[in-house]
């Protein structure tokens, strides 16, 4: 069995069913949880639409906050928007989504979606620079940080070798691919276990936030 | 009755000398640990998980931190305050907790009373980072549970031990109980103001504070004649006084006390004085402290007084002219409360020029001095450094005066002026409004 035949079968595979159970097993493990609940008098009753405005507005902090923070809140969701850019409509991503899911989607020029990897890959390393070098950031990290970010990293970096044919170590071009293949899995191993699951716990908590300023008649 | 500055500095005095009330812990460490920890696991619920589960590590929250921004040193960021209670989630109820634990080391006492400045002096519980994380995590409830754990672990500052000491023997409230109101409300019927004492049944009962009776007894005056201005039937209550959130227990306790003295009054409103930290306690926290809705409305006074001006029940003539004012917004009444604006709708009515701060509203700067760290001697430094920053904003406003609806942003305002020779006047919205009834 090739490197690449097994980052396609069983590595995949097994990935599939870690990342899936994972991200059960925590969610499940966070909502089951007892909630408390607040009997006191609402000052507004529109609690779920609060909740759902703050899924919005969370993006959107007000001018006096957001001043003091625009290159993490650029940076942060430019990497967020060019890297599913790159991963969704780089055309040779395509058949494994078609053979993955049975169907598949226009995508967008090599050059366009090149970029948006390359802009995505260049954020990624000047927030690792900085998660390494500010103090308030290096005194909250912990390993799952680094290894969160560096995890999102190799996918990009392995794609853009074998793009470009640059291939380590005298290494063949599927063999490549395989590894390309294999960061991917190692991506979607580690991601219940890491801070990479916000992408499915950022809505709930947002909203929970909006739901509890609401009832205090507070903008989330 | 004004607020002199004997009356002030007195009350300056009295506060480190709170600290010498009690003596160190006589419990074992590992007891102190256990109650901070059954304390931790106690409070968490899916609502923390959820937070906590979220959070990114971005460091966002330090850049609303009016202790990090001051100082600029990284400690102060609001989500490392939570570090113990992250780690006693993550090992022991997060359903990751298997793997948790081999990575994430177990709290010691050590930990804590490292912690306790973070928590004490370096947080004001002002709640402006809980709008800053892009996650939307609530970082001053866990704060709040922190600080619970931290007390159950005897940890609370000197002074904050002290204050609660005092309340649960003496039932007093530095130096303020019940023979100080029954002192206060003598003092104004000689003034010609009726304080209807201990009625048997009234539809508004007033609660006063020991801010107000040491400091600003004006504030309560200004209440009293409001109240009878709007010619309701209310009563102050002489055994009851705002409460400190030193302590859940004793909280707690003091919560049950004053709802069952509202209820057994059979009032339809409890009126809070210009006092920050009983708001959220007595608003939002204690219908879950007595496990079900209240029977009556809480109301602040700067809440109750902007409803009734703009309601037209009540009329205020323009203030005497003294020039553009702004208002700070109390974290507990406003971010933790909603109350926006009923205050400046009294400003408004009381013909003054408001000029807003860039930060004010939901995103206001905290005084500094919030959450007891006022009281907290060894953290007047840190106080000062945020409360530079408020300074900056107001004086970027050009007004002359600050108004404000919590008697304690008012007593920290007063007490950095002092100490910058900052010529401001900082005043009392209420004591506004008493003093401008229109006839």
């Amino acid at each position: 069995m090739t490197i690449l035949e097994f980052a396609r079968g069983p590595a995949f595979q097994a990935a599939l069913w870690i990342f899936a159970f994972g991200v059960c097993w925590r969610l499940a493990g966070v909502f089951l949880m007892y909630r408390r609940f607040d009997r006191s008098k609402p000052r507004r009753h529109h609690l779920v639409a609060g909740g759902l405005r703050a899924i919005v507005m969370r993006s959107l902090p007000p001018h006096e906050l957001e001043k003091r923070i625009v290159f993490q809140h650029v940076s942060g969701y430019a990497w967020h928007l060019t890297f599913f850019i790159s991963l969704l409509f780089f055309a040779p991503h395509l058949p494994f989504f078609k053979q993955f899911l049975g169907f598949g989607w226009p995508t967008l020029p090599n050059t366009i979606a090149l970029l948006s990897g390359a802009i995505a890959l260049a954020i990624l390393l000047a927030l690792l620079w900085r998660r390494a070098t500010v103090p308030v950031l290096r005194q909250i990290s912990s390993l799952d940080d680094y290894l969160s970010i560096v995890l999102v990293i190799l996918p990009l970096a392995t794609g853009f070798m074998q793009y470009a044919r640059v291939l380590p170590f005298g290494m063949r071009y599927e063999t490549l691919l395989g590894v390309h293949i294999l960061t991917i899995c190692a991506l979607m191993v580690w991601f219940p276990f890491g801070k990479l699951m916000h992408l499915f716990l950022a809505f709930p908590a947002r909203f929970q936030a909006g739901a509890l300023l609401e009832r205090k008649g507070v903008e989330a | 009755m004004s607020a002199t500055i004997a009356n002030l500095d007195a009350l300056r005095t009295a506060l480190p000398a709170l600290g010498q009330r009690v003596g160190r812990s006589t419990r074992t460490d590992d007891e102190r640990l256990a109650r901070a920890r059954a304390v931790m696991l106690g409070e968490l619920d899916a609502s923390h998980a959820t937070y906590l589960e979220t959070c990114l590590h971005c460091g966002m929250c330090a850049h609303a931190c009016h202790f990090y921004i001051g100082t600029n040193e990284a400690k102060y960021t609001p989500i490392y305050k939570v570090e113990p209670l992250k780690k006693v989630y993550q090992r022991e109820i997060g359903p990751m907790r298997w793997l948790r634990r081999l990575v994430v080391s177990d709290i010691s006492l050590s930990e804590l009373e490292d912690w306790q400045p973070l928590v004490y002096d370096a947080c004001t519980e002002c709640g402006r980072c809980d709008l800053m994380c892009p996650m939307g995590i609530q970082i001053s409830p866990m704060i709040g549970i922190m600080r619970r754990a931290l007390a159950a672990a005897d940890l609370l500052p000197a002074e904050l031990a002290g204050a609660a000491d005092e309340q649960k023997t003496l039932g007093s409230v530095l130096g303020a109980g019940r023979a100080e109101i029954l002192s206060l409300a003598r003092e104004l019927e000689t003034a010609g103001v009726h304080v209807p004492l201990d009625l048997a049944t009234a539809d508004v009962v007033v609660l006063t504070s020991a801010v107000d009776i040491k400091a600003y007894a004006n504030s309560f005056k200004a209440t009293a004649k409001i109240l009878n201005r709007l010619k309701l039937k209310w009563t102050l209550l002489s055994n009851s006084i705002e409460l400190l959130g030193t302590g859940e227990s004793l909280k707690e306790l003091h919560v049950r006390r004053i709802v069952e003295e509202v209820v057994r009054h059979e009032a339809k409103t409890l009126l809070l004085p210009e006092c920050g930290h009983a708001y959220p306690a007595l608003r939002f926290d204690s219908a879950h402290m007595i496990g079900e809705p209240l029977p009556f409305a809480v109301l602040s006074i700067a809440e109750f007084v902007g409803r009734e001006i703009m309601a037209d029940r009540l009329k205020v003539k323009r203030a005497p002219a003294m020039g553009p004012v702004t208002y700070h917004d109390p974290c507990k009444l406003g971010r933790h409360g909603g109350v926006f604006e009923e205050p400046r709708a009294a400003i408004k009515a009381l013909g003054l020029e408001l000029k807003e701060m860039e930060s004010h509203g939901r995103t206001n700067y905290c005084c500094g001095g919030g959450g007891g760290q006022f009281m907290i001697a060894r953290g007047a430094q840190l106080r000062h450094r945020a409360f530079e920053i408020k300074m900056r904003e107001v004086d970027d406003t050009g007004a002359g005066t600050v108004l404000t609806a919590c008697n304690s942003c008012r007593l920290n305002y007063q007490n950095g002026a002092s100490e910058s020779n900052w010529q401001k006047s900082v005043q009392s919205i209420i004591e506004l409004v008493g003093a401008n009834l229109a006839d």
